[in-house]
């Protein structure tokens, strides 16, 4: 029996632990627990550790599944999977959710994180959720990885179609073992889960996560004490920031730093303006061209993981 | 002055400083070609550190992050700014880690 092994990664919701389980042949090894973040937003449970399923291949031959969490906050449990449980994989799927606000910076993100890993394989791809949002298309996707310098195969899938994350592995595994009957295959799978469906009864009505604005998101985030929401003009949109001190504050870097970005356009675009200080809760402004947000921290909390939590938060925010 | 400011320039870490009473300019180790992030740093901080004063509020670091650079304003004293420029990629604590070393030397000489 030949062995082989993928790993899945991506963002959070981009359909890991769904392309996994589409595909496994057992019951699948999932670590999901109650979402404390800003994905509170999308899902109300997440991957915590790792997922693993198998598929059988053939009778020789069969695929060891591997995903990781999505958020970076697990990032300890990326390099345990990459360093040991799929050190030998033979290739990468990276799944991007299209309806992020800006899905090529989960790429860029990614393909830094794993830079290493991707050196000795391939990296493949998988776009979901093009069914909520169509655009970015393919064209956009191959012009754009092009421009970055990424050479990569680029594929449209709905994660919970086996068929459709079966051509995904072949394109890895299509070269790699040529006594692998794909239409066999694929039609072995796809009754299979059929079976396990009709088995199973009526599929449970899929729990929609609540409507969660993007302010009740940012106050579910350990160490934040209010949000404010800006529109592309930087007006206020909403806010809930309680301490008028604050307010006043968030409102002042808000219109210095609309006096200073279109003057200052030429030096590149301003991302982010903190201030702090050692007995005052830390306030913060990140800009994005479409949207900005404000935020008010405990002052214990790192400038990183507000940067992280806050870049996270406006990624899933309506313009 | 200017020698203090020097030592508070640190490759990988502050590329160049400039220290501020007010909004005017009493030392500074901007190049040339760093004049423009000089004139932002000194134009938003002040504004800045003028607003937290007038409301009483105790804030003494300010972090603006502009292309793939960041400028740090830390209140020195109270009518006292120090500027740093330095590599958005270089870590805000170790620019803060840095500046509290030569923060004395700064304050003594002021």
């Amino acid at each position: 029996m030949t062995d082989y092994k993928i790993l899945f990664t991506g963002s959070v919701c981009s359909g890991k632990t769904t392309a996994i389980r589409s595909l496994s042949a057992i019951e699948t090894v999932d670590t999901d627990a109650n979402v404390s973040d800003s994905a509170i937003r999308r899902k109300q449970k997440t991957t915590i550790a790792m997922d693993y399923g198998v598929l059988e291949l053939s009778e020789n031959s069969r695929l060891h599944l591997y995903g990781t969490p999505g958020q970076e906050r697990f990032k300890f449990m990326w390099q345990l999977i990459t360093s040991d449980l799929a050190h030998d994989a033979e290739a990468m799927v990276l799944l991007v959710d299209n309806t992020r606000n800006d899905p090529f910076k989960d790429i860029r993100f990614y393909v830094e994180e794993f830079r290493d890993y991707l050196v000795r394989r391939r990296l493949i791809i998988a776009v979901t959720h093009s069914d909520q949002r169509a655009n970015p298309n393919f064209d956009y996707y191959m012009n754009e990885l092009k421009r970055m310098g990424l050479f990569t195969t680029v594929f449209f899938i709905d994660a919970r179609d086996p068929a459709a994350v079966l051509t995904v592995i072949k394109e890895v595994m299509g070269s790699r073992d040529k006594s692998i009957d794909w239409p066999a295959l694929t039609e072995h799978l796809v009754a299979s889960k059929q079976l396990l469906a009709a088995a199973l009864g009526e599929p449970e009505e899929v729990e929609e996560a609540p409507e969660v604005s993007l302010l009740d998101a940012a106050m579910n985030l350990r160490g934040i004490t209010g949000a404010m929401h800006l529109d592309a003009e930087r007006k206020e949109l909403s806010s809930n920031v309680s301490s008028m001190q604050s307010k006043a504050l968030l409102k002042s870097m808000v219109n210095m730093v609309s006096a200073l970005e279109s003057k200052i356009a030429f030096m590149g675009s301003i991302d982010s303006l903190v201030l702090c200080g050692p007995e005052q809760e830390t306030l913060s402004i990140f800009l994005e061209k479409e949207q900005a947000l404000g935020l008010c921290s405990d002052k214990g909390l790192s400038l990183t993981v507000i940067r992280d939590q806050a870049a996270d938060l406006l990624q899933w925010s309506e313009k | 002055m200017i020698e203090s400011l020097v030592s508070v320039d640190e490759p990988g870490v502050i590329e160049s400083s400039c220290l501020l009473r007010g909004s005017e300019v009493l030392s500074s180790t901007f190049p040339a070609d760093k004049r423009n992030h000089e004139t932002v740093g000194r134009k938003a901080f002040s504004y800045i550190f003028t607003y937290v004063s007038k409301l009483r509020s105790k804030h003494d670091e300010a972090h603006l992050e502009i292309g793939d650079k960041r400028l740090s304003g830390f209140v020195i004293q109270p009518d006292m700014v120090l500027i740093c420029l330095s590599d958005k990629s270089c870590s805000v604590v170790k620019v803060r880690n840095h500046v509290n070393e030569v923060r004395m030397n700064l304050q003594s000489e002021a």
